[in-house]
């Protein structure tokens, strides 16, 4: 019982630690919260099974693929979706652009590729007879390619000049114009990254969601919890976050069980949130007065 | 206002049209196509059974028009794909009763949509004849032109129940369904039924079908006692999974439910073939293999639709035949009760035993469900051979 909690406490946790990344990335480019996130995590398992299965790519040219699908409909996002509404930030007209958006990208997989869940094919074959057979490549991809993104991103975003203007832009994006930073393609460039992070979040979990249309609205919303708990813009909270979530729902799935374990988890949340309104790893913003 | 002498005359005039074409009607009316409304859903997300009886309808009224047609008229199948959309299907209905004028409407073949049209088209007093599951779609006070060539859900239910507790012998049984109205509707009504079996139910609940882990739940059946998992949902991930977990477990039990167990799909997601094995979806008894062979009807018809070049290898042989059998019924209905709606629903009340392809059919002014419960069986899902299923093992032939 304690292995199969861990097992898939973490890779579903890893899933939606990295779709909880999306969103920051994309958050901290444009203060949007785009809801495009869940999206790009369904995509990433949905073209990866159809380009392996059905078109017989290599795997890793069909990873390749499926993160250049996930940069461009980033692009695609930022500049029909989020670009327009800017000026208006705080009439939150970003939630209707952004969902629909996804909900059009989701309705044409839909009719595209159908309404069944597909399988997703086991990438590096593992003789279930060996002592290796306990770690199964579902459980350690995501928490693989979690890892090495949350890695990455550090890196990204302390030692490299682009990063810095990535978060010279989040801190203030008036003054990092002023500086003579590009904002516009800084932004796409943020997009097209938090693009990578979700098809590669739905290409490293489909083995275990399966190559799913309807796994949009799930990781839409098991994404954005890791966001509320760890505090918003912060992905090394958004990480614990989603661990923490994976863990959680898995044990409560073994302790209660059914439906029950879905009102466990939101009971929890709340209660989290009622208790630390900021998140967990978030830091009150001090109000200018 | 006084009547000018132009519009007497136009208005004789007209009349005169309609007494002209009032006394021409028998004449046109007896060599004019009888018209049968047909609403099929062969695009959208329901769409594989669709396209299966759509193929069993087409095949049968070309067979027949070729033939000669009913009486010197031909059959007009006025088709409208409902693309699996409730709204489409309630516009074709308007269209078919209203303006197309057809004698009786075939389908929706789809509950959802067919929960919509039935209202409409009682209300505009045409015949329906529909081979949809949910029970509330037959109710001869409400929708006495209604007619179902099909089992229903709680048949259905009851023929999955008497396999697991009668057939097999075991009275320990978990029933569980994913969260949709569909499933949760199905075990609400199927436990009960359970228990008034007699059988001990030691484990249900609702599952999120999202969830990738089924293993708790497996668990805390194995736990519970259960010597048989019945699991209702269409959904062939959550499906799968069940079979999935049951097979990395080791854990023997039969599962014994929907026919989405058998599906394409569900084979398409399990870990490995022999995950398949001992898992029993609801099928038909005429057109199950007992013993290798189909039943006469069924084997007979098989033949004469290999001799004329139809494959089966895409679709199976229950939804053609179900297709094949509504149009038969038709025919049969035309020629010996004519046209009128009030005749066809006369002959239809009195329907006894009709030999289908897929069933046999008996209606009664109080009952419009025509299906046999006893024809209502198991079948094994791994045994799929051109269109067909092995009966499952354990029934009496």
């Amino acid at each position: 019982m304690l292995q199969s909690i861990v097992s898939y406490g973490l890779a579903v946790g890893a899933v939606y630690a990295l779709i909880g990344i999306t969103y920051n990335v994309m958050f901290s480019a444009s203060r949007v919260f785009s809801f495009t996130a869940g999206m790009l995590g369904m995509l990433g398992g949905v073209l990866g099974a159809i380009f392996i299965n059905k078109w017989g790519i290599n795997a890793a040219l069909a990873l390749l693929l499926v993160l250049a699908c996930g940069a461009l409909l980033g692009i695609v996002t930022e500049v029909l979706t989020v670009r327009p509404v800017l000026k208006s930030v705080e009439q939150h007209l970003y939630v209707l652009s952004t969902l629909a958006f996804a909900l059009m990208i989701q309705q044409v997989v839909a009719i595209e590729f159908g309404t069944e869940a597909y399988p997703f094919p086991v990438l590096i074959p593992i003789d279930p007879a060996s002592i290796w057979g306990a770690i199964d490549q579902k459980f350690w991809l995501p928490v693989l390619a979690c890892a090495v993104t949350i890695a990455g991103l550090e890196f990204l975003y302390r030692k490299t000049l682009i990063g810095r203007a990535f978060l010279a832009i989040a801190e203030d994006s008036y003054a990092a114009r002023a500086l003579g930073l590009p904002e516009t393609r800084l932004r796409m460039a943020s997009y097209a990254l938090a693009g990578v992070i979700g098809a590669l979040a739905g290409f490293t979990g489909a083995q275990m969601l399966l190559a799913f249309f309807g796994n949009q609205s799930i990781l839409n919303f098991y994404g954005f919890v890791p966001v509320a708990l760890g505090g918003m813009g912060s992905n090394r909270g958004a990480v614990i976050g989603g661990l923490a979530l994976g863990l959680f729902q898995q044990a409560a799935n073994f302790l209660v069980g059914g439906i029950f374990a879905a009102v466990a988890v939101f009971a929890v949340f709340i209660v989290v949130l009622l208790l630390r309104p900021e998140g967990l790893a978030g830091a009150a913003t001090a109000r200018r007065v | 206002m006084p009547i000018k002498r132009r519009q007497v005359l136009s208005g004789s005039a007209a009349g005169a049209v309609s007494l002209a074409t009032g006394l021409a009607a028998p004449a046109i009316a007896a060599n004019e196509p009888i018209k049968i409304g047909y609403l099929p859903a062969l695009t959208g997300p329901s769409s594989s059974t669709g396209v299966g009886m759509n193929r069993g309808t087409q095949l049968a009224v070309e067979e027949i028009n070729n033939a000669g047609g009913i009486n010197g008229r031909k059959l007009e199948l006025i088709s409208r794909d409902t693309q699996s959309d409730p709204t489409k299907a309630v516009n074709a209905v308007a269209e078919l009763t209203q303006r197309q004028k057809v004698a009786l409407i075939w389908g929706p073949v789809n509950s959802g949509e067919a929960l919509a049209a039935t209202p409409l088209i009682a209300r505009d007093k045409v015949p329906m004849l529909h081979p949809c599951w949910v029970d509330e779609l037959i109710d001869v006070k409400k929708y006495p032109m209604a007619f179902r060539i099909a089992p229903t859900n709680t048949q259905i239910g009851g023929g999955a129940n008497h396999y697991a507790v009668d057939v097999l012998k075991l009275k320990k049984v978990a029933v569980v369904s994913d969260t949709t109205g569909y499933g949760t509707a199905s075990v609400n009504t199927y436990v009960p039924m359970l228990k008034a079996k007699g059988a001990e139910v030691v484990y249900t609940n609702h599952i999120d079908a999202a969830n990738p882990d089924l293993k708790p739940e497996l668990l805390r059946m194995q736990n519970a006692g259960a010597q048989v998992i019945m699991p209702w949902s269409v959904n062939a991930g959550f499906l799968s999974r069940i079979c999935n977990t049951r097979g990395a477990m080791g854990w023997d039990v039969p599962i014994v439910g929907q026919t989405t167990l058998g599906s394409g799909q569900t084979k398409a997601l399990l870990e490995k073939p022999e995950y398949w094995n001992k898992v029993y979806s609801n099928n038909f008894r005429q057109v199950c293999y007992a013993n290798g062979k189909l039943p006469p009807r069924a084997a007979e018809y098989v033949e004469r639709l290999k001799k004329a070049k139809v494959e089966f290898g895409d679709t199976l042989l229950w939804w053609v035949a179900l297709g094949w059998d509504s149009m038969a019924l038709l025919t049969e209905t035309f020629k010996t009760a004519g046209t009128k709606p009030e005749d066809i629903v006369a002959y239809w009340n009195k329907l006894k035993n009709w030999p289908g392809i897929y069933g046999t059919i008996s209606w009664t002014p109080e009952q419009h469900n025509g299906f046999p419960d006893d024809e209502v069986v198991m079948c094994e899902v791994n045994s799929l051979k051109d269109g067909a299923f092995n009966i499952a093992p354990g029934y009496s032939s």
